[in-house]
């Protein structure tokens, strides 16, 4: 896991956001528990609380479940909730592909002629 | 955020001729770091002398760890405590501050105390070398080690990080934290310190005392949402500048800390908002209670 100090990205959305990579993509098992938050605070050399606080933000998204004393352990990924994740992936991607589309002052047409362009090469490859 | 607490105390007073210390609620977090800061002679090093029983004329209850144990007296073998200054003695050498520590401490372990010094270079290995040839940095170490070698349930570090440089800040950093990990949230740290951003990674609680009383207290990540750092440019500075709860403005522009309710005020400038540093935050605090202080 990588931690930057100077991206303005909160220390504990970049520990949340890597961990919630990890068990969407399996690498993270359900079951399994997460390193406890003081010995990961430590491993990292950062401050416990900023450590709760990421696993406490993947526990309100769903993904683990903490257990008074034991720890967090990975949830059951059920395939609803992960095709929600890729789909809002989708979302924000295109959302930026609109933005930059602005700036270049294309039109909503010339866009999606792109988008359909670049979706038939893709299934010819 | 709900937590449990190590130390617990009701109406703290202890009055000097031109200051007095006055906190009637205090508690310290369980399984935390707990940082200290305000200015100097904001009343760090009595509370610091009240908590570890150094100090005994003061009002107000202290309870000390679960068994709400009220005597100081019988938590010291419990407590790990450094000061400021020097208080062993000039002439003893490091063996001999090995040997007293032994005397005086039930659960001090010689071998973990030797080991240590080895690890943080504190003589020349033999331990014949004597307090007063050791420079402040290194005194402060050998103090740290007396203290790491005894089985403690908290640690109350007065000014730890001040004589140290800033190799051995990040190993002090580091040393508190692998105490944490080895209690497993039963192990608690309360420190004062005016190092705030070499700190911060290791802050889990953040009290800020000033003129005796604390006028902020917080979890870290609780704090970063209450006050925010805010950017922007010189045409909104005298608007903004009613609404931030720090400022500081220039021909370019302005920045200063904003608490995040009053956020909305600054609708239709054109701001930048930052998360701040705790460093940021003590500092506008600190600022804030000073200038209230100047003015009345």
């Amino acid at each position: 896991m990588k931690i930057l100090q100077n991206t303005g990205e909160p220390i504990y959305l970049q520990i949340s956001r890597q961990l919630k990579e990890e068990i969407l993509t399996g690498k993270l098992e359900q079951g399994e528990y997460l390193p406890s938050i003081r010995s990961l605070a430590k491993d990292l050399k950062i401050s416990v609380i900023t450590t709760m606080k990421a696993y406490e933000q993947l526990e309100a998204e769903g993904l683990v479940t903490g257990v008074q004393g034991k720890g967090f352990y990975v949830n059951a990924q059920d395939s609803q909730m992960l095709k929600e994740q890729h789909l809002r992936k989708v979302e924000q991607s295109l959302e930026e592909a609109i933005a930059a589309a602005r700036i270049a002052g294309m039109t909503g047409q010339e866009l999606t002629e792109m988008l359909k362009t670049l979706l038939r090469y893709e299934e010819e490859i | 955020m709900e937590f449990t607490s190590v130390i617990d105390g009701a109406n703290i007073c202890k009055k000097f001729k031109n200051f007095t210390l006055d906190i009637p609620e205090f508690r310290i977090p369980k399984g935390f770091a707990t940082a200290l800061v305000g200015e100097n002679g904001a009343g760090k090093t009595t509370l610091m002398n009240i908590l570890a029983g150094v100090r005994l004329d003061y009002q107000g209850k202290l309870e000390y760890f679960d068994e709400r144990e009220q005597n100081v007296e019988k938590v010291k073998e419990r407590i790990g405590y450094t000061a400021p200054g020097l208080y062993f003695m000039p002439q003893w050498s490091i063996r001999q501050v090995e040997e007293i520590c032994g005397l005086l401490f039930d659960r001090f372990d010689r071998e973990k105390f030797r080991d240590i010094c080895g690890k943080l270079n504190i003589g020349d290995g033999d331990g014949k070398k004597t307090v007063a040839k050791l420079s402040d940095g290194n005194r402060m170490k050998l103090m740290l080690a007396s203290v790491l070698a005894r089985e403690t349930d908290c640690l109350l570090l007065d000014e730890p990080a001040s004589p140290l440089d800033p190799l051995m800040r990040d190993g002090l950093c580091q040393m508190i934290r692998e105490y944490l990990e080895s209690g497993d949230g039963e192990r608690s740290v309360f420190f004062s310190t005016h190092n705030v951003s070499d700190m911060e990674n290791v802050t889990d609680y953040c009290m800020i005392l000033e003129r005796g009383r604390i006028v902020e207290q917080g979890f870290v990540e609780e704090l970063k949402e209450k006050y925010l750092l805010v950017k922007g440019e010189h045409c909104d500075a005298e608007a903004a500048k009613q609404v931030l709860y720090s400022f500081s403005g220039s021909s370019y522009g302005f920045e200063g800390i904003c608490l995040a309710k009053d956020l909305d005020r600054l609708a239709g400038m054109d701001v930048k908002v930052e998360t701040a540093t705790l460093s940021q935050i003590c500092v506008a605090v600190m600022k804030a209670y000073t200038g209230l202080q100047l003015t009345a």
